[in-house]
């Protein structure tokens, strides 16, 4: 029985791709730590919108706009996390895909399954893209509710910045638009985090290196003296999605953003494989 | 009888299930594996011995194409390593540095997240592979809880049963027996014996001599980075002393008996030790009676492995 099956068993070096994407998914759902990550992230909407209706003023900035425009309230919620929160959820991700694995010992059992160390890295990479997209749309969806419920408004239209009003649908589709440019902005981010996790087995190493690096970026944006630095840093895109609200909607910033953050995902993903083709397990 | 001769002469003709040549491995200072050239033959036990910190993990790990050399070459099945280690790698099972696994999945859910990763396993197969091998290790009452409560000894066992989820050509093990106890040491062995019953080759490390003597077919000994001895066990054991032993009361009489027909022997405890070379055992037993010597028992001296082991590791420099 068993030889008949393993003659006929065409040869195979490594597990079908799919397979392995599906083990990932798992593996990166199932994390408890994931979890209340991702559970708190969907207290952060709710939250700004209870400030809002209870603040019940006016005030400025993205979150005085949300009062009385509930559908404001996803778009600002994302721009908001995207300083920080959003990153950090990306950060563990990639800290866990690679350096986690080689401090539990279990890089070491991929490599000798064997994965292949390309498909190693798609497999990871895809694992950090899972969770850039869940909590980016756990924030939005949680938004619109949040938005529609808690703050409520305009009758399920969107007054845009610029004073006019878009129907629920254009509304939804807006707020896709910023979901989408997040996730991009977020996949630079992870990126990085991937590339530093491929070169430790210290998990805080990547966490810290991913926040002490926006903090730079930020500090670096804020000096006049270094204008000439701002179309490289990543951060200078980030309060882009908000331009979503505009009516028109205006591309320059959104496209530049996201341009420069495929520019940071072909870095990243460039240092990640070439160091995981010769990283010793 | 016949089988095992033949199986010794087939062993001879197929190239070996494992090979190193010349390796070396420097970290940066510190060299680690100082030019080892060593071949596990297709179908043998071998037991690799060594102190701590003798190489024996950086070893395997070159083997395993998980570091690359310094300098030399690394054979697995046939496939260069580490550059076509992939070829060879899905007939290898292993157990390397102890067992790794996520504390928060469940010894099943652990071994499934192997299972999906092992490329001879079918899509269907893999929850009747996971079973059959958490049963094989004797873990599978233990299967749905955390990874995280296991014991050191479950955590070996759950190690060892990854590396047996797919009928292997060639399972490593690295010290397999790390805090087990005798009960899981015992299934060590019983596992050992049954894939080499079943043809498969097996490396394993350890420092339990005991073990090592107890399953082993091959043997090598590891010291301070460099090869000291390796062989059939049988082969070394005998080499490593050697000697006639015959207990009997009249030492002198048989001494001088010996040395008549000019064969090398010495008094050693309640009787005499005639070195090899001279005349064949036989001869020897009959020439002593024929002298009159009282012989109570003649045997053939062969020293335990921790006493080799001893000899080999233990030479101050």
């Amino acid at each position: 029985m068993t030889l008949v099956e393993s003659a006929t068993t065409p040869h195979r070096g490594s597990a079908p791709m799919g397979r392995l994407l599906g083990a990932e998914l798992r593996w990166v759902l199932r994390r408890p730590r994931t979890l209340v990550m991702l559970g708190l992230f969907a207290l952060v909407p709710i939250l700004i919108a209870i400030g809002v209706v209870v603040a019940d003023r006016g005030g400025g900035g993205l979150i005085g706009a949300i009062a009385g425009n509930g559908l404001v309230l996803p778009v600002a919620a994302m721009t908001l996390m995207l300083a920080l929160l959003l990153p950090l959820a990306v950060g563990m991700a990639a800290a866990d895909a690679i350096a986690g694995e080689a401090a539990h010992g279990t890089l070491r059992g991929l490599l000798l399954a064997p994965v292949g160390r390309g498909r190693l890295v798609l497999m990871k990479a895809f694992g950090v893209l899972v969770v850039a997209v869940t909590a980016t749309l756990i924030v939005a969806v949680v938004g619109v509710i949040a938005g529609l419920v808690v703050v409520g408004g305009a009758d399920g239209t969107l007054v845009t910045l610029s004073g006019t009003t878009l129907g629920f649908g254009e509304a939804m589709g807006r707020v896709g638009i910023a979901a989408l440019w997040t996730v991009g902005q977020l996949a630079a981010v992870g990126a990085i985090a991937l590339a530093i996790s491929a070169f430790t087995e210290h998990p805080l190493v990547v966490l810290a290196s991913v926040l002490g690096g926006l903090i730079v970026f930020g500090v670096l944006g804020a000096i006049p003296a270094l204008d000439w630095l701002q179309p490289y840093l990543l951060t200078t895109g980030f309060s882009a999605g908000a331009d979503v609200l505009r009516d028109p909607m205006t591309w320059g910033e959104l496209g530049s953003s996201t341009l420069r953050a495929l520019c940071y995902v072909a870095i990243g993903g460039g240092i990640t494989a070439s160091r995981m083709l010769t990283r010793d397990a | 009888m016949t089988a095992s001769t033949e199986e010794r002469t087939a062993a001879r003709v197929v190239p070996p299930a494992a090979a190193v040549r010349g390796v070396r491995k420097v970290f940066g200072k510190t060299v680690a594996v100082d030019g080892i050239d060593l071949e596990v033959p297709t179908g043998s036990v071998l037991g690799m011995l060594g102190p701590n910190g003798s190489g024996k993990t950086t070893l395997i790990r070159m083997l395993l194409g998980l570091t690359r050399p310094t300098s030399g070459t690394a054979e697995l099945l046939g496939h260069a390593v580490p550059d076509a280690a992939e070829q060879a790698l899905p007939h290898v099972g292993a157990l390397v540095e102890g067992p790794g696994f996520h504390p928060f999945l469940s010894g099943r859910e652990n071994l499934r997240r192997v299972a999906a990763t092992e490329p001879l396993l079918a899509g269907h197969e893999i929850r009747d592979a996971v079973g059959t091998a958490l049963e094989r290790v004797g873990l599978a009452d233990a299967a749905d809880r955390r990874f995280r409560g296991y014991s050191l000894g479950m955590k070996q066992r759950l190690g060892l049963a990854a590396a047996l989820l797919v009928p292997r050509r060639l399972v490593v093990l690295d010290e397999p027996t790390n805090g087990l106890d005798p009960a899981g040491t015992r299934d060590v062995r019983r596992i050992v014996a049954e894939l080499h019953a079943g043809g498969a080759t097996v490396l394993v490390s350890s420092h339990l001599l005991a073990e090592v003597e107890a399953t082993c077919t091959h043997v090598a000994v590891l010291q301070a980075g460099s090869l000291v001895a390796s062989g059939e066990l049988g082969a070394l054991l005998e080499a490593g002393t050697g000697g006639l032993v015959v207990a009997t009361p009249d030492v002198d009489t048989a001494l001088e008996a010996l040395r008549g027909i000019g064969a090398t022997a010495f008094r050693d405890g309640d009787g005499i030790v005639v070195a090899d070379g001279g005349p064949p055992a036989p001869e020897v037993v009959a020439l002593l009676v024929r002298a009159g010597v009282a012989v109570h028992e003649a045997r053939r001296r062969r020293a335990r492995l921790e006493e080799l082991f001893a000899r080999l590791t233990e030479e101050s420099p």
